[in-house]
């Protein structure tokens, strides 16, 4: 047989904090773990490869606002009620030991200017939970850390496709983009790690490329998890940030809690009429502010720092390349001093991610664990139930990884199942089809599913839009198969498109199901613009033969309620 | 790969690069090709409309052989925001 047979106790999709997090505590517990991962060097790839300045955190340092209890009390509010409290609970709780774990894998929190953490409120949460300090390295450290494990990766290799047999996920099936190699892997258990869906929707710019986080998380896991029956949820919501006009760049984080005001065209400071935290406010709702006054005829809308001291506008400068490295060169062509003069923004374009509020993740649902609701397959990060930016990524990372340990020394199987030959090679056959197809490039499919979503399931829907929205994705998913590719690059590329064009599908019909808006421009439903409390409820979605399958749990219960692994 | 027209953001000087492979190993995107174990050929942006513009092959050069230059669409962006807000379906 023509394949690389691997056998490793885990399998985890994806070499980002959330995949490095979850291998740690399986390498640690003795097992045999594999990352796949489409970069070539753990120590800089996914989301914050090149950088992140804040990471969200309780510490215990004394205040009551810094406890557990007191976080977790307010994360109803913060996510409008739909949250699965269990898992956020138990990720909270998690946050201090997981901070000091990441400090011991040699991660600098501190601020050298105060020899301490430098910690500020932003986002709506009730305190200063974020420190800010130079996450240059911080991805670095974590790589480091599964190497010196030994933990295995392949790089350049793309997962494609999850094995399951007896309703048990036992692998999958992968590719290496750069030498054409394919990769049958068996796996005791495996964690989808692969982040969030993006190059969704149009930006400013038009670059698809061009987006706020990596352009290279494209729903991948939320595509292999569904195919194999997994429950995703939240898939209604969409996210979008405030960024420069023209360049889709993190940076949000810092000016808010550095003390950044939004002004309209009239000058007026407009956040207090939509929040009373104003620039505080939650990710979702500042960016909804800022599409309401475009709405109104109030744009151009702009960031401004003209008021702010010299010494925090002088942090701000040092500080502008940790999130983007390239920040302060895009001010320098743009001829733009954001200390003197207001810099116009934009909404970014859309993602599939947390809907702009801490711990409401889109992805596959997951317990307690990080097991999801099928047998083996566990989830962490961006792909997941809750989700919390890097910390979140970090901490549910960490206890998926217990969490498989702990599965792996009471569930595992004394023999996996023997690869399906027939079923794994028509998987490469179909892949390297589109080598040889004449269809459509992967660049125009996906200029077509980014007009769909922009027009039609974006930040203003009703069931007159999703329905063209779900006809047209539906159309357009009938030329997958002759979809073309000129290389291997393409051919991951293709993979890419699909999972993105699958995951707007889902956002659709998930979109359709929810009749009420809720939490500004993450859902709003033009026919149903009020939010109502009887849609306290996650939205389930399962693949049911070959169409999506909605279903509906009150959204006090914990996810795992619905599931039915019978273990 | 991408037409020549295609805006190229990840300049190299030539005269300056060691032609030492780092730029392609930390791309996340794929984009820089560069063959290995070869002084004296230059890494190649063999997918340039595909950049994140994250500027990590900038960060990591050993010898600051990289620029990163951005388009005018990203400089000097015309788009009226609104367009991206959705339509009205009849």
């Amino acid at each position: 047989m023509n394949w690389h047979e691997i056998e490793t106790d885990v399998l985890v999709i994806g070499g980002g904090v959330a995949g490095c997090m979850a291998a740690i505590p399986a390498l640690e517990n003795n097992l045999d773990v594999t990352i796949l991962e489409k970069g070539k060097i753990l120590d800089h790839c996914g989301s914050v490869g090149c950088g992140v300045d804040h990471y969200l955190t309780i510490m215990d340092s004394g205040p009551e606002w810094d406890t557990p209890e007191f976080l977790i009390k307010h994360v109803p509010e913060l996510t409008d009620g739909i949250v699965d409290l269990e898992v956020t609970s138990k990720l909270i709780h998690q946050m201090p030991r997981v901070l000091k774990k990441i400090e011991s894998f040699g991660v600098n929190f501190k601020d050298p200017r105060y020899n301490d953490y430098y910690r500020l409120r932003s986002f709506g949460l009730p305190g200063t939970y974020h420190i800010n300090f130079d996450g240059t390295e911080f991805k670095k450290h974590i790589g480091q850390q599964v190497r010196k494990l030994k933990g295995k990766v392949l790089t350049r290799t793309m997962g494609v496709e999850l094995l399951k047999k007896d309703n048990r996920i036992y692998g999958a099936v992968a590719f290496n983009f750069r030498s054409g190699e394919w990769y049958a892997i068996k796996a005791k258990s495996v964690v989808m790690a692969a982040g969030e869906v993006n190059r969704l929707s149009k930006n400013a710019s038009g670059m698809p490329f061009d987006s706020w986080h990596c352009p290279y998380n494209t729903g991948d896991s939320h595509r292999m998890a569904y195919d194999a029956g997994a429950i995703l949820t939240n898939m209604e919501f969409i996210e979008t940030t405030l960024t420069p006009k023209g360049f889709s760049a993190q940076g949000l984080n810092a000016l808010v809690s550095e003390g950044a005001h939004f002004i309209n065209k009239q000058g007026e400071r407009f956040m207090f009429k939509y929040d009373e935290k104003g620039e505080n406010a939650r990710r979702a709702v500042i960016a909804d502010a800022v599409i309401n006054e475009y709405l109104l005829g109030n744009g151009p809308i702009y960031a401004d720092c003209r008021h702010l001291p010299e010494n925090i506008l002088d942090h701000m400068e040092a500080t502008l390349q940790i999130d983007r490295y390239t920040m302060p060169a895009f001010y320098e062509q743009k001829n733009l001093n954001f200390r003197e003069e207001p810099v116009e923004i934009s909404i970014s374009e859309l993602s599939i991610r947390r809907s702009g509020v801490y711990f409401r993740g889109s992805g596959l649902a997951v317990d307690t664990n990080g097991h999801s609701s099928v047998e083996n397959l566990f989830a962490a990060g961006d792909c997941a139930s809750v989700s919390g930016g890097i910390a979140g990524a970090a901490v549910l990372g960490h206890i998926a990884g217990e969490g498989v340990s702990a599965h792996l020394q009471t569930h595992t199987q004394k023999h996996l199942p023997d690869f399906n030959l027939d079923e794994i090679n028509s998987i490469k056959e179909q892949n390297q089809s589109h080598l040889t197809a004449s269809g459509m490039d992967w660049r125009s499919f996906e200029d077509q599913t980014r007009e769909v979503v922009s027009n039609y399931i974006g930040v203003r829907r009703s069931s007159k839009s999703l329905e063209l929205a779900m006809q047209t994705l539906s159309s357009l998913a009938k030329e997958e198969p002759n979809m073309k590719a000129n290389d291997l690059h393409g051919l991951m590329r293709v993979n890419e498109a699909k999972s993105i064009r699958l995951s707007a599908e889902i956002m659709a019909n998930a979109a359709m199901g929810r009749t009420e808006s809720r939490t500004g421009s993450s859902h709003f439903r033009e026919d149903y613009p009020i939010s109502n409390d009887e849609w306290k409820k996650f939205i389930l979605v399962t693949k049911h033969d070959e169409s999506t399958k909605l279903e509906y749990l009150d959204s006090d219960k914990p996810l795992s309620t619905a599931f039915k692994r019978g273990n | 790969m991408s037409s020549k027209k295609t805006h190229n953001p990840i300049q190299i000087n030539a005269e300056v690069c060691v032609k030492c492979n780092l730029c392609d190993w930390i791309c996340p995107g794929d984009l820089i090709y560069k063959k290995e174990d070869d002084r004296k050929t230059l890494p190649v942006i063999k997918y340039p409309d595909e950049c994140w513009y994250c500027g990590l092959c900038q960060s990591i050069c050993p010898v600051d052989a990289i620029e990163i230059i951005f388009p005018e669409e990203m400089i000097n962006c015309k788009t009226d925001v609104r367009t991206l807000l959705g339509k009205p379906v009849d």
